[in-house]
């Protein structure tokens, strides 16, 4: 109580506030019923508020909140403010972002709860270490912020990063007893029953080296701590009734990257690649890369490109992995500005064996200073032994409307 | 004989004073160092429907060198999305858009400044400053703009200037140096009429505080009108950095 009073009395002290946000809801239509998930519509809601105090000329505080609500489960229904987000359930009101920030000459410190969003592709970015997401849905993966400490110096056009963070945040896999989690054969008809998570208990660090040149820009990284992607522990157990424990870890990982992007004649390419190794025995250790080309053309926008990766140690490990599960492939996206208020866009994935496909298309239009509607359909089509393939039943069609504010 | 020779040596300037040198004393004239306004733009598109947002606008230094940032503050959706500017007197600018959503900056390339900005009659493009020395001119004549007298001056940017129009005629006024009018065409086409109106002298600096752009291919149009408008504001240079972008968002 005395926290939200200091929040609300804060308008009145600092220099200058500001604020943005929205409140929005999402259907989501799924004309077929899976095994264990016979929803045929998921209902969600979010009211999102971004604030920031320049308390001081140099310090700004950012009070990032969210609240939300679903008619499917995958949300909490516990009235309390989450400030880590390391649950399995989406919380029902968050603390997104809650940070102090100062700044002198060519530093900058942030210190709390963030966003650090490294690296230069749009398609896929394998030095992103720092930005866990939300896959409840697996295709609408939304970022989370972390608890940490950052430090950015820029002098002329180099920027060194430095970011240190005590605290985990996992990135949320799909919920078990809903769909976006398809079973193996042989588990299929067993009660499941999910243990959670096992967090790790050590602080994550990395820096990264940023220049800008003339036309063209690059960056070093390097990241040592954990995957907040899960590696999975099933376990059978037989009492009191047969079935499987599931439980979630993560494993030990230490990231080289690095990322480029260079305008040429006729497009801007971007390319960002990464050498993962880890001390955990059951993860693989792999390059990842992405290259892309992307162009806008009078009210077009295309992105397009291919995204690899190369085992160096294979472990075969068990574990949810959408980054992975979309190299081999081809990804792109078009969108076209039909007119000031509306436009249409298209992403997909198809991968270069062609056992998976993916594509998204939408059409979305703005009503007035506030509003906007979307309507899109997704498809997904391939192989159940593929990472796109195994979610072939779940093709569904949203409807988004959002008033920002 | 005296005399006639004093008149010559007086009116030789007046005489001497090329295309070149009028559009670098207009230059001249609107120098600061630095400026701020609160922009209100009124999108009308070819079926007359009209959108509005608003922007600040931020811009530190000028004559080609000068560093701009222009921050969305309205609609709400797009509060927030910043694009920062990097001018540079010998080559194409270097420009960035923040969008706060992804909390991600993005380079603008080269080729991609020939596209509207932001669903505006505005090209990335046309959001830079232009060296005077990047181009080369030709006086074409006179013609008066809304009933003031102007040079027409045609102005064709140099080869690495690498701009998307292959040709720009100024209208510049005599009474102020003020640019009245500009229209940019692509080969022999017309692509965009930019107007410069409600001509004000502001902190000693003779300013258009409406700009009217047309883009006559789409037929639509951008009035933007520059309110709360300030020069020689303190503004400290770090605030003209990604890392600013980034700490503002």
């Amino acid at each position: 109580m005395r926290y939200l009073v200091f929040l609300l009395a804060l308008p009145l002290a600092a220099q200058t506030f500001e604020q943005r946000g929205y409140l929005e809801t999402r259907s989501f239509f799924y004309p077929r019923e899976v095994e264990g998930d016979s929803a045929n519509y998921v209902g969600e809601a979010l009211a999102r508020w971004e604030s920031s105090w320049q308390l001081r000329a140099n310090l700004r505080l950012n009070v990032w909140l969210d609240g939300r609500f679903d008619t499917h489960r995958q949300f909490e229904r516990e009235a309390r403010l989450d400030f880590a987000d390391q649950r399995q359930q989406r919380p029902a009101a968050s603390a997104r972002r809650i940070s102090l920030l100062w700044n002198k000459g060519g530093w900058t410190l942030e210190t709390g709860r963030q966003f650090i969003r490294w690296g230069k592709a749009d398609l896929l970015n394998p030095t992103d270490r720092f930005a866990p997401r939300d896959f409840l849905n697996v295709f609408t993966p939304e970022f989370l912020g972390i608890t940490a400490v950052r430090a950015t110096y820029e002098r002329g056009s180099d920027t060194m990063d430095l970011v240190y963070a005590p605290v985990f945040t996992p990135s949320r896999s799909p919920l078990l007893n809903q769909r976006w989690v398809v079973l193996p054969e042989e588990a299929r008809g067993l009660p499941i029953e999910d243990q959670g998570f096992r967090l790790p208990d050590r602080a994550q660090a990395g820096a990264r080296w940023n220049h800008l040149g003339s036309g063209y820009e690059f960056s070093l990284s390097f990241f040592d701590g954990f995957n907040h992607l899960p590696l999975i522990d099933a376990t059978p157990r037989l009492v009191p009734t047969p079935g499987l424990g599931v439980e979630r870890y993560f494993a030990r990982m230490r990231m080289y990257g690095a990322d480029v992007a260079a305008p040429t004649r006729w497009f801007t390419l971007k390319g960002e690649a990464a050498y993962f190794t880890s001390t955990t025995p059951e993860a693989d250790e792999y390059v990842q890369y992405v290259v892309q080309a992307e162009r806008m053309v009078a009210e077009w926008v295309f992105v397009g490109g291919y995204a690899g990766e190369q085992i160096t140690n294979l472990r075969n490990p068990l574990d949810f992995a959408p980054d992975r599960g979309i190299t081999k492939t081809f990804l792109g996206r078009v969108s076209y500005n039909i007119d000031p208020l509306s436009s249409a866009a298209f992403e997909g994935a198809l991968r270069q064996n062609g056992a998976g496909f993916y594509g998204k298309w939408e059409y979305s239009r703005m009503a007035g200073r506030h509003w906007r509607w979307s309507a899109g359909f997704v498809l997904i089509r391939g192989e159940p032994d593929d990472f796109l393939g195994q979610f072939r039943e779940n093709s569904h069609a949203i409807f988004t409307l959002r008033y920002s504010f | 004989m005296s005399k006639l020779v004093l008149m010559l040596m007086m009116a030789a300037p007046l005489v001497a004073q090329s295309a070149r040198d009028i559009v670098a004393e207009s230059q001249k004239r609107a120098q600061a160092n630095s400026q701020r306004y609160e922009g209100t733009l009124e999108v009308i598109d070819a079926k007359r429907k009209i959108t509005m947002k608003r922007w600040i606008y931020e811009r530190l230094g000028s004559a080609g060198e000068a560093k701009a940032v222009l921050r969305f503050t309205d609609p709400p959706e797009v509060k927030g999305v910043a694009l920062l500017i990097h001018n540079h007197p010998d080559r194409a600018s270097d420009q960035w858009m923040w969008t706060p959503a992804v909390q991600r900056d993005r380079r603008i390339a080269f080729q991609d400044r020939r596209t509207r900005f932001f669903g505006t009659d505005f090209t990335f493009e046309d959001l830079e400053e232009r060296d005077v020395d990047r181009s080369t001119y030709k006086m074409l004549g006179e013609e008066a703009i809304e009933g003031a007298a102007c040079w027409r001056i045609e102005a064709t940017p140099k080869p690495d200037a690498r701009s998307q129009y292959s040709r720009v005629l100024l209208w510049v006024r005599k009474s102020d140096y003020v640019v009245a009018q500009v229209e940019s065409y692509r080969a022999a086409k017309l692509v965009r009429r930019l107007k410069y109106t409600q001509i004000e002298r502001v902190q000693g600096i003779w300013t258009a505080r409406t700009l009217d752009m047309h883009d006559v291919e789409r037929d639509s149009r951008t009035i933007l009108k520059l309110e709360k408008l300030e020069y020689n504001v303190a503004l400290p240079e770090g605030q003209f950095t990604l890392q600013a972008l980034r700490r503002l968002s």
